[in-house]
This record gives C-alpha cells, structure tokens and sequence, in this order.
C-alpha cells in the first residue's frame, strides 16, 4: 500500500509539474487541459470515491498552491470530479475503467460537471455567463478530453467496448 | 444508538467526506483576501518561483541554438550599425570644421567628396570627384576645415588628382607663426612633415603653429599646416631641424574644398619682369 501512495505521490507531482508547463506552453485563449484533473479520476476510479476525494482535494490543494496561487479552487473542482468519477468505479475490473478509452469519456463527464459546479466561482464578475460557461467548462473539458485520449493512446491499451 | 451512527457513517462516510472536503474548498475560496492565506500564498509563489526557473531551464534547453543564431545575427547588425555611426560621426565632425572654415574664408571654395587614395612609395595622392566642369585647374590648393590638404596636380572633366603635403615631391612655402619664420614644408618621417630652411636663430618650441606663408605663389598664406612636434639644433648644420604633425589626418578624410585662388596678376608680372632682367 505504502508502495501506491508513493507512486500516486510521484504521479501527482508528475501531474503538477505538466500542469505548470502546459499552462505556460499549451494554454490557448486562458484555456489549458486539466492535467491535474485527469489524475484524480484515473486516481477514483483505481482506487474508489473516498480515496479519490481525499486525493483530489491534496492534489487540487497542491496544485493550488504551486500553480494558480488562487486557494480552494483546483481542490474544489477536483474534489467534485473525484466524488463523480468514483460512482464508475468497478471493484473487480479496475483496468477497464481507468486505463481504457472508457478513462476519455469518464473524465469527460467528471471534468463538465465538476467546471459545472465551479462555474459561480470563476464568472463572478463576469457579465457574459454563457462566454464563461462555453470558454471555461466546454473549452477546457473538450481540451483536456483530447489530452486524455492522447495518454490512452501512449499507454496502448484499448477497451473491448470501443 | 452507537451501532445506528457506525451504519450510517459506513452508508454515508463517502458523502459526508466529500461534503466535508467541499465545504472546506469553499472556506479556502472565500478567505484568499485574508492575511494567514496570503502567507500560505506567499510559500506557494517562492517555491513555485523555483518550480518555474526549472521549467524555464527546460524551454530554454531547446530554444538555446535558435536564440544563439538570433543573437550573432543581432549582433553582426549591431557592429555595421556601430560602424556607420562612427564613420557618421566622423564625417558630420568633419563637414562641421569645413562649414566654419567655409564661413571664414574670402577665396570661392568648391566641395568635393574623396573617391579614391594611392600612396606608394612615397607617393601620396587623393581623387576628388570635381574637375574642369567645376572651374578646377591645376594649382588649385585643396583644403578642410582642419588646414592644408596640398594642391591639384592633374585635372580631367569630373575628376582632379590632389598631391597631399605627405607626397615626396610636394614643397609649399610656410611660416612659423610665434617665430615669424618662414621655410619649406616636405614630406617628413612616417605621418609627420619636415620644415627646412628655418635658420638656427630663432626660437622654436614644440606645439608652435605652422601655416602656410605669404611668399607662396601657389596657397594663399594663413591656412594651417600643422604644429610643431619637435625643433632641435644639429652641430654643423646652419638651419633647425622641425618635424611638424600635420594638422590634417590624410588617411581619415572623407571631403574637402578645392579653392580657387589667383595669386595678384600684379604681382606675379613684376616678379616675372625682374628675374628676366636678372637673367
């Protein structure tokens, strides 16, 4: 176990350090792909609900601290998508879930609602709700789903259900 | 009761977690104004300060050959750019002492550009790019605004030849200005000149003006030479031995004025009219 927590651990600092580097190199109009996010789904569905939401509030926390300087938020949204990626979460099929093209739609799905819920945080201020919602919540989980393609590609593993 | 509220957390333990860490997210969120989260901000920014230097080391790992090239093109312009403002300088100095020089003078002064130098062996002339069109004729002394360039010696339709004062050949009358001396200036040791025929009597001194004299038939007097750079006495030898720094840097110039002097026709006639006699 102390193992995985090490590895998650490692993968989490992973994510953050990408998350940082693509914000500054892949951002397109503000809007970058969630990395960070993209981890704590893949952490919900290996692991679970409860180990995901604790994760994703630590990650989140994490990355708050180091990349946005804006507290609560990243926690926030990855809190919400860990709670939603956990209900995917199979006991007995975990490589089904997390490492198939099943990962793409799950972490589309996590990803909206959790921008979702966030949405009156970021468009506060914001007289255009409907720019914010289609920049912020579309933009972003339609970017970071191509990003989660992408490293199911790179893992090479497809789902029989594809 | 105990019993009920074990079975309840173990039902609900995932929804009061996740209503816990949400409820805290928002805490966070509603206080990044205030003094103990800006400190916990403050951690955050140093150590992302490193995290970025890092990343920055990364991208610019990758972009070091492409920025090199960028920059020794960058700096190969710069040095022309350098260069053309030097000669600029130069030039604009130049035509400044020239423009003055112009104001002073009475004689009708004609600008011409250098376009070619020769000097070998002891040769030392200059191409302008005036000639007969422009009332040029051979004699004509040329001049800066600094003093005495030497005098023109070929002439074609747009062009004239110019012996400077460092040519072997080249003999033009001068004067000592403090000494009241007058001698013949000649091409001296490397970039300097020689006046002979100063007499031993009069008192020479090192920065003494050396211009050009009244006895000439060729320069009218008072334009300058340069400045004595050394006098001494050698034994056995009834003249000074001068060396004198031209005034005028021949290697540097860039332009100068051809002028069309005509020595008193008066003068000239009885000069003639005597040494015929004499003769």
């Amino acid at each position: 176990m102390t193992k995985r927590l090490l590895g998650y651990a490692g993968l989490g600092i992973a994510a953050i350090l990408i998350q940082k580097f693509l914000d500054n190199f892949a951002s397109i109009n503000q809007v970058s792909p969630q990395i960070v996010v993209l981890f704590v789904v893949y952490v919900a569905l290996r692991e679970g609900q409860l180990f995901g939401i604790c994760n994703g509030f630590i990650a989140g926390f994490f990355h708050d601290l180091l990349v946005t300087h804006f507290l609560g938020l990243t926690s926030y949204i990855a809190v919400v998508a860990s709670f939603v990626a956990g209900f995917f979460y199979k006991e007995g099929d975990v490589e089904l879930a997390a490492k198939t093209f099943n990962f793409t739609w799950i972490s589309a799905v996590s990803l909206f609602i959790s921008e979702l819920a966030a949405l009156p945080v970021v468009a506060s201020g914001e007289l255009n709700y409907f720019y914010v919602f289609l920049k912020f919540t579309v933009g972003t989980t339609v970017y970071t789903s191509v990003f989660a393609m992408i490293i199911v590609f790179v893992n090479g593993r497809k789902s029989r259900y594809v | 009761m105990f019993k009920w509220i074990s079975e309840f957390y173990r039902l609900a333990k995932n929804y009061i977690v996740f209503a816990l860490l949400l409820s805290f997210s928002f805490f966070l969120i509603s206080t990044n104004n205030n003094v103990q989260t800006r400190g916990l901000q403050t951690v955050g920014l140093l150590t992302t300060s490193y995290l970025e230097d890092a990343v920055r080391s990364v991208g610019d790992y990758f972009t070091l050959k492409s920025r090199n090239t960028e920059l020794e093109q960058e700096n190969a312009q710069l040095i022309d750019m350098m260069a053309k403002i030097r000669r600029a300088l130069i030039e604009n100095e130049q035509l400044r002492t020239m423009l003055k020089f112009r104001n002073e003078t009475q004689a009708p002064l004609v600008p011409a550009n250098v376009i070619g130098r020769s000097s070998e062996e002891g040769k030392c002339f200059v191409t302008f790019d005036v000639g007969e069109n422009d009332n040029i004729r051979v004699g004509d002394p040329v001049v800066t605004g600094d003093g005495l360039v030497g005098t023109v010696i070929a002439v074609s339709r747009n062009f004239c030849l110019v012996r400077t004062l460092m040519d072997s050949d080249s003999r033009i009358a001068a004067r000592l200005m403090n000494a009241s001396a007058d001698g013949i200036i000649v091409a001296g040791e490397v970039g300097q000149l020689t006046m002979k025929n100063v007499s031993r009597r009069y008192a020479v001194a090192r920065g003494d003006i050396v211009e050009t004299s009244s006895l000439s038939s060729i320069v009218p007097a008072g334009i300058i030479i340069g400045s004595v750079s050394s006098a001494f006495d050698e034994p056995g030898n009834i003249f000074k031995e001068i060396e004198v720094q031209p005034a005028v840097d021949f290697s540097s110039i860039t332009a100068a004025f051809v002028m069309q002097y005509n020595r008193p026709s008066e003068a000239s006639d009885l000069e003639r009219k005597e040494l015929k006699k004499a003769r």
